[in-house]
């Protein structure tokens, strides 16, 4: 087997009685852009401070192309970083800032210079050396941050929410740039959010975060569409889950009985395994399909319309099943229900087979 | 209705509430300092002649040297001391740093002469200092550390510290971390990131510190006459010198006055400099 | 990392090693002044060979260290009231006032503080020997009031200004007169602003030195007065007794501010 690129081994870090992060276990290879998806307070940062050596982890290693580099102290680690805070030296010009980890490197007057040129290029931002932080705006200083954590060709760039103080629109156009330069650079960016859609935009892979451990690494789409547990499956995406219990179990499908006594069968289950434990069935709100007469035994169940919002592209539709609780389903533009439903109406779900998902409550 | 427009009213204006303050400045403070200073051009004749001698004359000189050496010296000094200290209070944890601080405190608030008394005690030719430099082994017999401008410089920079400590406590407290983790990933060693970040962002409180202290030192009377003795005046004691021995009230007023504009004129180079920059 | 007192590594040391040499360079003179006041020693010899109150006792057995410490507080607390009210006056115009110039007056009202005492000590000297109350209570009290003010109105204002005058306002409006509003919500809401005002004011004037040798005169001194023409003839080892005593003032009060300002924050 050939040695990870980067290779973040089982690390654990406590502060006192607080386990900010436990087993967390990755491996990212070169020139891919990895994102820490998760809540606050789940050890996205603290994993990221960890590899810049702001933190030393209680037990765990971290090995870049096979080398453990905890031993290193940060400064001497190469590694590139683009924090949440603006943290542009204040009392140095955007071209200052950008030379500064080469001047700290006592690199040659003439090569400064071009490096200091190519790397506002590339974020876009060339005649602007004289300028001085203050004097520019967040989006600005974020993307002088991000020269200033390149212009040293360091083997991993991290960068810790670097866009949440921006607003939506400065962010996407933000998100794209980094896309870019991503290409542009080949260089390996783990990149931390706690918001999904850049998550999905921007990254290779995603690593969902939950109290200081992963809960599950994958694509976007994997992890979209195959949901390892419950909390990956209610973070990316929306989702809709109906309680029930499992009714039987063979591998690791089964089927659910609700408590108005309708079943779902032959739907995979994750993390459980006996019969009556309790269950929840999750469904996407875009791939419910709502109809007035019910679909085939065990892939629908009746519904009473709650509430219609028209949002544009599609209409909202909250539903309430037997047992008192509510699920939204969204029809597209155009389709035939849309008009001719209203409030109080009963009407059916149905699924296809393959979207439907069962998580066992542990 | 009719309450908010009285309290509007009330608010527009407010002049009034001040005057109490304003008439006991103006007795008490304005006119008297206005007319110990018109006594240096009337006194003891109208005319320059007494900032002729103050300013010509080597013997007026020798003071003048004395007072802004001294209050550079005690400045340099305690900024040495005070930014380390400010430094690590701003970032010890909580129970040293409290400690430090009301060591810091007490001293500032114990009674001028108190602290100063203790000095003459310390600094005399049987005093604890020179004993201890002897058992150390720096000197043979004791030195001379009062009545010169050696015990002047360690009693100002006593008391100048804290001066010094707190406004500095008050900038690097506000620089945030995170700009010197970044430094620190940047490649820049501690010492770079001590010379080519911190000190910089350092700088204002310095710079700001530094003048106070500068300011106080050069006015200051208490110390400097009593462990300075008075055969290395500083201006202060000149002053008091010309007005009380030697009812000179002209070259009292015109030694007054030039401290007047030195420290008024520092003054607004420090608000000029800092306040807009605080309040921003 | 040297924002981050857990990565500074070997630094971490150095910073404490300073830390330490100038908390004890801070504390010395105090430690010392304190043991000595309890030595026997009449010169003062450290370590002192026995141990006395002897000074304690001639401190309290000569009636002009009891007078003079009486003159002191009696001038002290007059100044504190004063300077209590002149700055909370000046601080509701100060930040409440809606005129023109109020940068200007603050700085005009700060002035006293930046002004080298030893400059209003001889200008007020001869002032106050035209006025004739050179030597009395008076001539005392408005020389230590005019040092005093700026640090009152320093701390009143400072409160006043993180209290919000809708809520005065609003006890307006449920029916109280202006004053009364001001009285009943405002004082109490700013109280610690008053009561650190009135610290720095009774220190201030209960320490004033160059000030009170000016307008003392042979039958009314002050402590410090006391001190300091007691200071220039000899250190004799009653002046430890003193200063002792202005330690155990200063620690108290720190304490009482300490206990104020917590429950406050509270
Ligand atoms: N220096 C510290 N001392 C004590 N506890 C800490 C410290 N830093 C982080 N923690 C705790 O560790 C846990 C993980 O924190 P971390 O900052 O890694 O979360 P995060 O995923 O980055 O969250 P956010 O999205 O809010 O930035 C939290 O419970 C936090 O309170
Ligand atoms: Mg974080």
């Amino acid at each position: 087997m050939t040695t990870p690129y980067l290779h973040i081994d089982g690390i654990r870090k406590v502060y006192g009685e607080v386990v900010a992060t436990d087993h967390v276990e990755l491996t990212i290879g070169e020139s891919e852009f990895l994102t820490f998806l998760g809540p606050s307070g789940s050890g996205k940062s603290t994993t990221l401070y960890i590899l810049a050596g702001f933190q030393d982890p209680t037990a765990g290693d971290i090995r870049l192309r096979g080398q453990s580099i905890l031993r290193i102290p940060s400064h001497k680690r190469q590694i590139g970083m683009v924090f949440q805070r603006y943290t542009l030296f204040p009392h140095l010009s955007v071209g200052e800032n950008v030379a500064f980890p080469l001047r700290v490197r006592r690199m040659g007057r003439a090569e400064i210079e071009e490096k200091v040129r190519n790397a506002l290029a590339l974020v876009r931002l060339s005649g602007f050396e004289d300028r001085m932080p203050s004097a520019m705006s967040g989006g600005q200083q974020q993307r002088v941050a991000l020269a200033r954590a390149l212009v040293y060709d360091p083997p991993v760039l991290l960068m810790d929410e670097p866009l949440s103080a921006l607003d939506k629109k400065l962010r996407e156009e933000i998100q794209l740039e980094i896309r870019r330069i991503h290409q542009e650079t080949g260089v390996t960016i783990l990149y931390v959010t706690h918001d999904q859609d850049e998550a999905l935009r921007l990254s290779d892979r995603i690593a969902v975060f939950n109290r200081g451990r992963i809960e599950q690494v994958g694509t976007g789409a994997e992890l979209y569409a195959g949901p390892a547990t419950r909390f990956v499956a209610d973070f990316i995406g929306d989702s809709a889950f109906l309680a029930g219990r499992l009714a039987t179990v063979s591998g690791n499908r089964a089927s659910l009985r609700f408590p108005d006594g309708t079943v779902a069968t032959d739907v995979p289950v994750h993390g459980g395994g006996t019969v009556d434990q309790e269950a929840e069935l999750m469904l996407r709100p875009e791939r419910i399909e709502l109809t007035r007469e019910p679909g085939p035994e065990g892939t629908t169940l009746p519904v009473t319309v709650q509430d219609i919002t028209f949002l544009g592209n599609n209409t909202t539709v909250v539903l309430r099943t037997g047992w008192q609780q509510e699920l939204s389903a969204r029809l597209s533009f155009g389709h035939p229900l849309v008009g001719g439903i209203g409030r109080g109406d009963n009407l059916h779900i149905r699924w296809q087979p393959d979207v439907a998902q069962a998580f066992a409550t542990p | 209705m009719v309450t908010i427009a009285t309290t509007q009213r009330r608010r527009r204006s407010g002049l009034g509430m001040a005057m109490p303050a304003i008439l006991l400045l103006l007795a008490f403070f304005v006119v008297p300092v206005v007319m110990l200073l018109t006594r240096s051009v009337t006194d003891p004749e109208p005319g320059l002649h007494n900032y002729a001698a103050l300013l010509g004359s080597p013997t007026y000189g020798r003071i003048f040297f004395n007072t802004f050496f001294v209050s550079g010296l005690v400045t340099l000094i305690t900024a040495l001391i005070a930014f380390p200290i400010a430094w690590a209070l701003a970032i010890m944890p909580r129970l040293p740093a409290g400690i430090l601080f009301a060591v810091i405190l007490l001293s500032m608030w114990t009674n001028l002469l108190t602290r100063t008394y203790a000095w003459m005690v310390m600094l005399q030719q049987t005093g604890i200092i020179n004993r201890m430099l002897q058992s150390i082994g720096l000197i043979d017999t004791p030195i001379q550390l009062t009545n010169n401008l050696i015990g002047v410089t360690i009693g100002m920079v006593y008391i100048m510290l804290p001066f010094m400590i707190l406004p500095l406590y008050g900038v690097i407290r506000k620089i945030d971390p995170a700009i010197l983790q970044a430094a620190a990933l940047c490649g820049a060693s501690r010492m770079q990131a001590l010379v080519r970040v911190l000190l910089p962002l350092a700088a204002p409180g310095i710079a700001s510190g530094g003048l106070m202290v500068f300011v106080m030192s050069l006015g200051y009377y208490v110390t400097p006459s009593l462990l300075g003795g008075t055969a290395n005046m500083m201006l202060a004691e000149f002053i008091v010198q010309q007005v009380q021995s030697l009812l000179n009230w002209g070259m009292g007023g015109a030694a007054a006055f030039v401290l007047l504009v030195v420290t008024l004129a520092l003054y607004a180079l420090q608000l000029r400099l800092f306040e807009p920059r605080e309040t921003r | 990392m040297l924002l981050d007192f857990g990565k500074l590594g070997s630094w971490k040391w150095i910073l404490i090693a300073i830390c330490t040499l100038t908390a004890l360079f801070l504390l010395l003179p105090i430690v010392f002044i304190i043991a000595l006041s309890f030595g026997s020693s009449r010169w003062l010899a450290f370590p002192p060979p026995g141990w006395t109150l002897r000074w304690y006792e001639e401190l309290f057995a000569d009636p002009r260290w009891i007078q003079s410490a009486l003159t002191s507080a009696k001038i002290a607390i007059i100044v504190t009231i004063l300077s209590v009210a002149l700055g909370l006056l000046a601080s509701f115009a100060l930040v409440r006032g809606r005129f023109r110039g109020r940068a200007v007056l603050r700085a005009f009202f700060l002035t006293p503080m930046v002004l080298p005492v030893v400059i209003l000590a001889v200008a007020l000297y001869a002032g106050f020997l035209r006025l004739g109350i050179n030597g009395t209570l008076t001539g005392f009290v408005i020389a230590h009031l005019i040092v005093a003010l700026p640090f009152s109105i320093i701390n009143i204002s400072a409160a006043l200004e993180t209290f919000d005058p809708a809520i005065e306002d609003a006890a307006v409006l449920c029916g109280a007169s202006p004053w009364e509003a001001r009285y009943r919500v405002t004082l109490p809401a700013i109280s610690h602003g008053l009561f650190s005002a009135a610290i720095f004011s009774f220190l201030i004037s209960w320490d004033e030195v160059v000030l009170a040798i000016f307008m003392a005169s042979p039958t009314l001194q002050t402590l410090p007065v006391r001190v300091w023409t007691t200071l220039r003839q000899d250190l004799t080892p009653v002046i430890a007794a003193v200063s002792t005593l202005f330690v155990v003032l200063t620690i108290v009060l720190m304490v009482a501010t300490a206990l104020i300002r917590k429950g406050t924050s509270k």
